[in-house]
């Protein structure tokens, strides 16, 4: 009740034994203000998405319209049938293609890195540091920097047109994620380890026993991350892949607004584009929950 | 001592593991590559092009080519506009050049042509007793690909620059249109200035604001040369595209760039680039949105006609009132690299893209390329629905016999030079600073690029 009049009369002078019914009134402002604030900040990070789903489904005619409607005269739906049937397109192809590379590409990945992590946290040998300084050096060099030996590299081995230059990189390291997971190893308890080694673990089973299961949180980031990077990566199969047939859908979706003499179909694009963000968006939700597990507490009781 | 073993036992079998893996693509591979390049069958060129309908369409010529010409197989390579170069550059580089392309990407002829690239194709024409009138090629626009009497590149579309003009803002303001007969001098640019003037609306709001021109004569290094001033020395054209001297600081070329600025800022019937960029958004054109009534554009613009919610019309280029040139002319040759193992078969293929049944049939499937072929330019101005073939036939006449071949296909390291230009010169279209000073910025910035790039 004395809350209530407060909030009605801010003038009101405030007597030492309401201070707490006081400092929840300011409470309730601050949140307001700070609450429209996250609505306007959500409102201008989400406008794009809206107006790439509102411009996903509009006709041609209506996408060139000014002032530009943010709901659609007209729901044009075909659009997504448009994009799997036109022969141009060949969106199934491209979707199929992004997929099978990054899938391989995070197997790839999470493997060799996770096994090159593990030695380099668990054992001791002449050069360590050395070897370990020289290939997180490695993550400096810019791509265009070693673009064109690795092209001269790639042609040599007659791998153009396939997906062996993206795919086999992979399985020998990403210097960053190796780079991650050593830090995750190390927080490892040696005592895990010295147990597994008392049943009489080999070297091998007490890396893919103990250390793989309990690094569910890393292992995930690393997986999203190579995800991510090789589902948008576009200069890479640009370089490597020139058939349709091989192509993955950031080529496809560059493709498809790169006439110089024509309007893009941005309707299309559009729509290509949702479909496109749909597997990152399903991966970062279902592996959300890894981000945040306490294995390693519950590992050692 | 048991770990450092154990260790050493992992290693082997990883190195088992790659070489499974590479063995395994190895095998792979060599099935999809390398087939008839060798020995007496049929010979596979590749041609190179950029991943969009309009320049793809060649894929569905090749079954044609291949029927007629048993002997030789075509490949197509593709790559998105922006990655064009890069890819071009690593295949080069690797050995592993296509045998046939055009500048299609960033680069323009004089790169091709400097770097080295191109295959001299005289001997082979000449051997092949090859005449440009049999193909319906202008021999002025022949001559654009010809260095010291040697040709290095066949055009084979030929894309002007037309004005588009918006009919439905010209009924509702009752202006009657503006000609498509290059030879009627009294249009004028400054006729166009008052023609623009009344279909002018000034207004803060968005919605009702309408411009009545927008003069999109080639780059902005390429604007002055449309009231005859001069900005490269002369050269540049005979000596692989690189300027001795440029003058863009001469009081003629800022006398034409205030001109063109005064068409926004002093008599304000042209968008100012804020506005233009808030009203066309994502397209990049505000013609699209139908805010622009006049629009002097690449004859690219009048692909998309029929998706555009008004009536198009076109127009010549106003009379500048010298004799200058009066359209910028894009010209795409196709060239032969000259790493190309099969010149000739290459030069078979381009014959074939030029001649008449083929180029009517570009037209098509291209959706509006412009055949350099005069056979097939009939066609070619008869497939706009709902804009008269007689008008676009007169602009392209007049664009041919007034026009000059675009500097960025000749121009050595244009793209760098275009980069400078478009940073430099928005001081001076947003009016934050004076055309002299940007101008005098901007040549002393471009005497610094050509010494550095064209030692």
């Amino acid at each position: 009740m004395s809350n209530a009049v407060i909030e009605k009369n801010p003038h009101v002078t405030i007597d030492p034994a309401k201070i707490k019914g006081d400092s929840k009134r300011k409470m309730t402002i601050g949140e307001i203000i700070a609450f429209i604030l996250l609505i306007c900040i959500t409102f201008t990070m989400i406008f794009p998405v809206i107006f790439m789903v509102s411009t996903a489904l509009k006709t041609s005619k209506e996408m060139l319209q000014f002032p530009p409607t943010i709901i659609p005269n007209v729901f044009a739906w075909e659009n997504f049938k448009t994009l799997f049937t036109n022969d141009e397109i060949k969106f199934g192809i491209l979707y199929k293609n992004s997929i099978i590379v990054a899938v391989v590409s995070v197997i790839g990945t999470v493997f060799s890195s996770a096994l090159v992590a593990y030695g380099f946290s668990r054992y001791r040998a002449k050069g360590k540091k050395i070897m370990f300084m020289l290939m997180i050096s490695t993550m400096m060099l810019p791509y265009p920097a070693v673009m064109i030996p690795q092209f001269i590299l790639f042609s040599n081995l007659g791998w153009m047109n396939t997906f062996l230059p993206l795919i086999v990189p992979t399985f020998l390291g990403s210097a960053y994620q190796i780079f991650l997971l050593r830090q995750f190893f190390m927080s490892l308890p040696n005592e895990l380890y010295d147990s597994g080694k008392i049943d009489g673990c080999s070297e091998f089973r007490l890396f893919w026993k103990i250390a793989i299961p309990l690094s569910g949180p890393a292992l995930a980031t690393v997986a999203i991350f190579t995800f991510i990077w090789t589902w948008n990566d576009l200069l890479g199969p640009v370089l490597y892949l020139s058939s349709q047939e091989k192509f993955t859908l950031p080529v496809g979706l560059a493709a498809m607004m790169s006439s110089k003499f024509r309007i893009a179909p941005y309707n299309l694009l559009m729509c290509a584009s949702i479909m496109t963000t749909l597997p990152i968006i399903a991966i970062f939700a279902s592996a959300q929950k890894h981000f945040t597990e306490g294995i390693v507490l519950t590992g050692i009781k | 001592m048991k770990q450092a073993k154990k260790k050493l036992l992992l290693l082997p079998s990883l190195i088992l593991v790659f070489v499974l893996i590479l063995s395994a693509c190895g095998g792979n591979s060599k099935g999809s590559s390398g087939d008839g390049d060798k020995g007496s069958g049929p010979v596979t060129i590749t041609y190179y092009t950029i991943d969009s309908p309009d320049r793809t369409y060649v894929e569905k010529l090749i079954p044609d080519f291949e029927s007629t010409h048993p002997n030789i197989k075509v490949k197509v390579e593709k790559a998105p506009y922006e990655q064009f170069d890069s890819k071009l550059q690593a295949n080069v580089a690797a050995k592993n050049a296509p045998d046939l392309t055009s500048h299609f990407g960033y680069g323009g002829f004089a790169e091709y042509y400097n770097k080295g690239l191109l295959s001299d194709l005289t001997d082979i024409m000449k051997e092949d007793g090859f005449k440009a009138s049999d193909y319906g090629i202008q021999d002025e626009l022949m001559d654009i690909y010809k260095v010291d009497g040697k040709t290095y590149g066949i055009p084979f579309s030929n894309y002007v620059t037309i004005m588009l003009y918006n009919k439905d803002m010209f009924d509702k303001a009752g202006v009657p249109y503006p000609t498509s007969d290059y030879e009627d001098k009294t249009w004028t640019f400054d006729k166009m200035v008052e023609v623009a003037d009344k279909l002018t609306v000034r207004d803060d709001d968005l919605e009702k604001s309408q411009y009545g021109v927008d003069f999109g004569w080639g780059e902005f290094d390429m604007r002055p040369a449309y009231l005859g001033v001069k900005v490269y020395s002369d050269d540049t054209w005979t000596n692989g595209g690189k300027p001795s001297e440029t003058y863009f600081d001469s009081p003629e070329a800022i006398a034409a760039y205030e001109k063109f600025m005064g068409l926004i800022w002093d008599k304000k019937v042209s968008p100012p680039p804020a506005w233009s960029k808030s009203v066309s958004g994502q397209f990049g054109d505000p013609f699209l949105s139908g805010k622009i009534g006049m629009s002097i554009v690449g004859s690219w613009g009048l692909a998309s006609q029929d998706q555009y919610n008004f009536k198009v019309g076109v127009a010549a280029v106003p009379y500048s009132g010298t004799d200058a040139p009066r359209s910028v002319l894009y010209v795409d040759p196709l060239f032969v690299l000259k790493d190309s193992k099969h010149p000739k078969e290459a030069y078979e293929f381009i014959k074939f893209l030029i001649s008449k049944d083929v180029q009517e049939k570009s037209i098509e499937l291209s959706g509006g390329t412009p055949p350099i072929n005069d056979q097939a330019k009939d066609k070619y101005y008869n497939s706009f629905a709902g804009v008269d073939p007689k008008e676009i036939k007169n602009v392209y006449d007049g664009a041919n016999k007034y026009g000059v071949e675009s500097f960025n296909h000749l121009v050595a390291n244009y793209s760098q030079i275009n980069e400078l230009f478009i940073n430099e010169f928005a001081a001076a279209q947003n009016n934050t600073k004076p055309v002299p000073e940007v101008m005098q910025g901007i040549q002393k910035k471009l005497d610094k690029l050509l010494e550095r790039v064209n030692k």
